[in-house]
């Protein structure tokens, strides 16, 4: 009982519990200024992230955010700074749809196959800003970022030209074949089989910084680079490993949206979906954990998705979900960081005598 | 007679931890005021509150007998305190005088008054006997001399009040002595000086008065002339200890560790080590005394495969481990507590049983196949708490609540736990109390008696000459001397460790 009162305690001066009041308190004084039923956009919001095709929608969506999170979280965890998510999605992507519409053969085999092929992709491409910093001293966090554009370039490249389909206008390539589609489930109206993927993947990263070597040593390099070498972790080997399974599940998700939604690698699609940046999010906000990546990916889906229903039935802008987006973020973000200015411990009280004692 | 200073039932809490317990002091005017305790006794927490860099929890703070609430270490200087921390808060490319008069400039129509603040600064270390070069780049000044421009600045800002944080921690003897005559001088000119220090010879021969603190409590207010050692170390501990115990003989046996020619480049390719050689056999402690920053720290990480050699090899145990990485090495059979133990040694941000886990996590007996045996983690956590006695409210509590005794514990519990050939233990005591000190010094002497070898770098000569088998002098990089510390007094150690006897042959 005292168990369950101090888990209340702590959700109520928790910063997300904060952060979200706020953010819908703001959110709902504008709808009001502007003339609007805050209580009747909330209910339309809610109702369409929850119910019917939008449950199906919400949980669809949470697969990339959810997915892009998991895939960037990884490297964060271990202190690397990957800002590639992007480009291991797209260039992964591009992959696995390569694959999907390219290999001949049952569905069974080829969804598999396409898959493992944008993983392994995807890790190849993580690899490049992961050997360049332990080889060349370049560090992640730019080189990762500038190859988000060098994959736009060269699937762009690919898809105009080589594999372009001529039939029609777009930059594209030829729609995947019935066959190698990413099957969906017969629940929630028909959610992708990925949803069970990503679950998997939560339930895996959980078990491994829980219960592994790695994800101690991952966790621990991420802490303290110097303590963690001095303990003998390889942190460079660790770079490397971290980039690689972050790569790959980012090339995943990037074959997912294709052979699973878009059916097309439309040229610059998958940048513009913008789930690479929302999953970096999610898992800045959920702190690099995967239980609290999975819960506040399937918040910021149901957001974007109740926010859709909200226009089309209250009138109110699909935007303003963008605006509690950004809000919880920013309210969360600087929760956290009062929250480590007041922390009197004897290590706080000394770096701020380091400070102060300049005065 | 009014009192300087005075606090009266300061109560600091931390999670689990009662810091400061309703702990009264009142300080006279003019005097040197010694605070003495463990580690973890609360003298830092106790300070930092009276120096405004967080408020207590319960408690008043009076100065010249008017009640002060500080919200911050301004509030404190604007009330006449000064804080010499035990780290130097300094601009390194800045020069003393500018560094001294930093946020007071004296100015001359608006501009800084370069010539007037170098003449202030040389005017005041005149009067207190603060030999300082007003001119100098801090950067360039031993770490002597930086405590002196701490104190210069405080002075500057016309501290009544100085507030010394084991101010002898890292000066050499020599300096010491000139540290106790500057401060005598303060107090002669009316000065009040609050002087923290866990060594009781330091507080004989320097303190009027002294408050004991033991966990949390201020447990004895004595004046020092009435007092003596044996008292204060009872008050400290709650028990008596023997202090001056010298490591009785051991018979040398099988080379364990051999160093030859080992040759380490710093960042100018300057060799920072430099031809170094030596060996470590079982059953012994070679100690190895220097004056820091001569090249001690860098041997320490070339050894443990921290930092690139340029020449040399390392044998260990028969193995030549000289292209080993730190895994490979700790392998091979070494255990190493790093001077460092906030940075290197432990992770703040992990829990006691993570930091406690560190170098063990890939043992057979901790993981199999890469997965964590949970019992077996437990086990070892539970297992170095209980023998070694860190006091900690949870294993499961964030490390960074440990005192700094409490935190060595940790890293020497677990160095020891991997039972070792090689144990190479860089200034393990230095900012420790007596009771952790002890403790320390005992698990060295037991670690050889059960036939380790031990490498030992410190700057306590006290402690290279209590433990050690073997002396080794390091200065500029290379290793001046090899000497028996049953032969050699402490002044001629003294001597190599400051170039003036680097001629001599070494063994």
């Amino acid at each position: 009982m005292d168990e369950l009162r101090s888990l209340s305690q702590r959700a109520l001066v928790s910063p997300v519990t904060f952060s979200l009041l706020f953010a819908f308190a703001l959110a709902a004084a504008i709808v009001a200024i502007t003339g609007g039923d805050p209580l009747a956009a909330g209910e339309e919001m809610f109702t369409g992230a929850v119910t019917g095709s939008g449950l199906r929608n919400t949980l669809g969506r949470a697969i990339p955010i959810i997915g892009m999170a998991l895939a960037v979280s990884i490297a964060f965890r271990s202190g690397i700074i990957n800002l590639g998510g992007e480009g291991q999605m797209v260039i992964g992507g591009l992959a696995g749809t390569i694959v999907a519409i390219y290999l001949p053969g049952p569905g069974f085999l080829i969804v598999p196959t396409a898959m493992v092929a944008g993983a392994v992709v995807g890790a190849l491409w993580a690899m490049l800003p992961a050997y360049g910093q332990t080889k060349l001293r370049l560090p992640i966090l730019i080189t990762s970022l500038l190859l988000n554009y060098v994959a736009r370039a060269i699937t762009g490249y690919l898809v105009r030209f080589p594999l372009s389909d001529v039939s029609v206008t777009l930059a594209t390539t030829r729609q995947v074949p019935e066959t190698a589609r990413m099957p969906k489930m017969p629940i929630f109206g028909g959610v992708s089989l990925s949803l069970i993927l990503v679950i998997l993947l939560v339930v895996l990263l959980w078990l491994v910084y829980t219960r592994t070597v790695v994800g101690y040593e991952t966790q621990m390099a991420g802490f303290n680079m110097r303590s963690a070498r001095y303990g003998g972790i390889d942190v460079e080997q660790r770079t490397v490993q971290v980039m690689v399974v972050g790569g790959a599940i980012g090339g995943l998700i990037g074959t997912h949206l294709i052979i699973g939604e878009a059916l097309r690698f439309i040229d610059g699609e998958l940048v513009l979906s913008g789930f690479a940046w929302t999953g970096l999010l999610v898992a800045l906000l959920a702190v690099n954990r995967p239980i609290p990546i999975f819960v506040t990916g399937l918040f910021f889906s149901g957001l974007q998705i109740g926010g859709l229903a909200m226009q089309r039935n209250a009138g109110v802008s699909w935007r303003l979900s963008q605006v509690l987006q950004a809000v919880v973020i920013v309210a969360v973000a600087c929760r956290l960081a009062i929250r480590r200015s007041d922390r009197p411990t004897a290590e706080a009280g000394e770096t701020e005598a380091a400070g102060l004692g300049e005065v | 007679m009014t009192l300087e200073l005075e606090l009266r039932g300061i109560t600091k809490r931390y999670p689990g931890v009662l810091a400061n317990d309703a702990v009264d002091l009142a300080v006279r005017p003019a005097q040197i005021h010694a605070i003495v305790g463990e580690n973890g006794a609360g003298k830092t927490t106790l300070m930092s509150l009276l120096y405004g860099l967080f408020p207590p929890d319960e408690g008043e703070i009076f100065i010249r007998g008017e009640p002060v609430r500080f919200s911050s270490a301004l509030d404190a200087i604007a009330a006449g305190l000064g804080m010499v921390h035990q780290s130097f808060k300094l601009f390194p490319t800045l020069s003393v005088a500018d560094n001294v008069v930093f946020r007071h400039e004296p100015t001359r129509r608006g501009l800084i008054d370069r010539a007037a603040s170098a003449a202030r600064v040389r005017d005041l270390a005149d009067r207190y006997g603060l030999a300082v070069d007003p001119e100098a780049a801090v950067e360039d000044l031993a770490v002597g001399v930086l405590q002196r421009v701490e104190i210069l600045k405080a002075l500057y800002r016309d501290a009544q009040v100085l507030i010394l944080d084991e101010p002898t921690a890292v000066l050499t003897p020599q300096e010491r002595d000139q540290l106790f005559e500057v401060i005598r001088r303060l107090r002669d000119a009316g000065r009040t000086i609050l002087f923290i220090t866990h060594k009781l010879g330091e507080v004989m021969a320097i303190s009027d008065r002294v408050t004991v603190l033991r966990n949390g409590r201020a447990v004895a207010h004595l004046v020092t002339a009435e007092t003596n050692p044996a008292e204060i170390t009872l008050h400290m501990t709650g028990r008596a200890v023997d202090l001056d115990r010298r490591a009785p003989e051991h018979d040398p046996d099988q080379l364990v560790l051999e160093v030859s020619n080992l040759t380490v480049r710093g960042g100018h390719g300057r060799p920072v080590v430099e031809d170094a050689s030596f060996g470590v056999r079982s059953g012994e402690i070679v100690g190895i005394a220097g004056v820091a920053g001569n090249g001690q720290s860098e041997l320490i990480e070339a050894l443990c495969g921290l930092r690139e050699t340029d020449a040399g090899s390392v044998t260990l145990s028969g193995r030549d481990i000289s292209d080993a990485d730190v895994a490979e090495r700790r392998a091979a059979g070494l255990a190493y507590i790093p001077e460092d133990r906030y940075g290197v040694g432990t992770t703040r941000q992990a829990s006691v049983s993570e930091n406690l886990l560190m170098g063990h996590q890939r043992q057979p007996r901790i993981q199999q196949k890469g997965w964590f045996d949970r019992e077996a983690v437990v086990g070892l956590t539970r297992r170095l708490v209980e023998v070694f006695g860190i006091k900690v409210g949870s294993v499961s509590g964030p490390v960074s609540n440990l005192s700094g005794g409490n935190l060595q514990k940790v890293v020497v519990a677990r160095e020891m736990e991997h039972g070792t050939a090689l144990l190479i233990a860089e200034q393990p005591t230095r900012g420790l109390d007596i009771g952790a000190i002890e403790f320390v010094h005992s698990q060295l002497i037991a670690y050889r008696d059960q036939g380790g070898a031990v490498l030992m770098v410190s700057a306590e000569l006290s402690e290279i000459l209590a433990l050690s088998t073997r002396i080794l002098v390091m200065f500029e990089g290379r290793i001046v001397a090899s000497l028996d510390p049953r032969r050699v007094a402490e002044p001629e150690i003294g001597l190599y460790m400051t170039g003036a006897h680097t001629e001599a042959a070494v063994a």
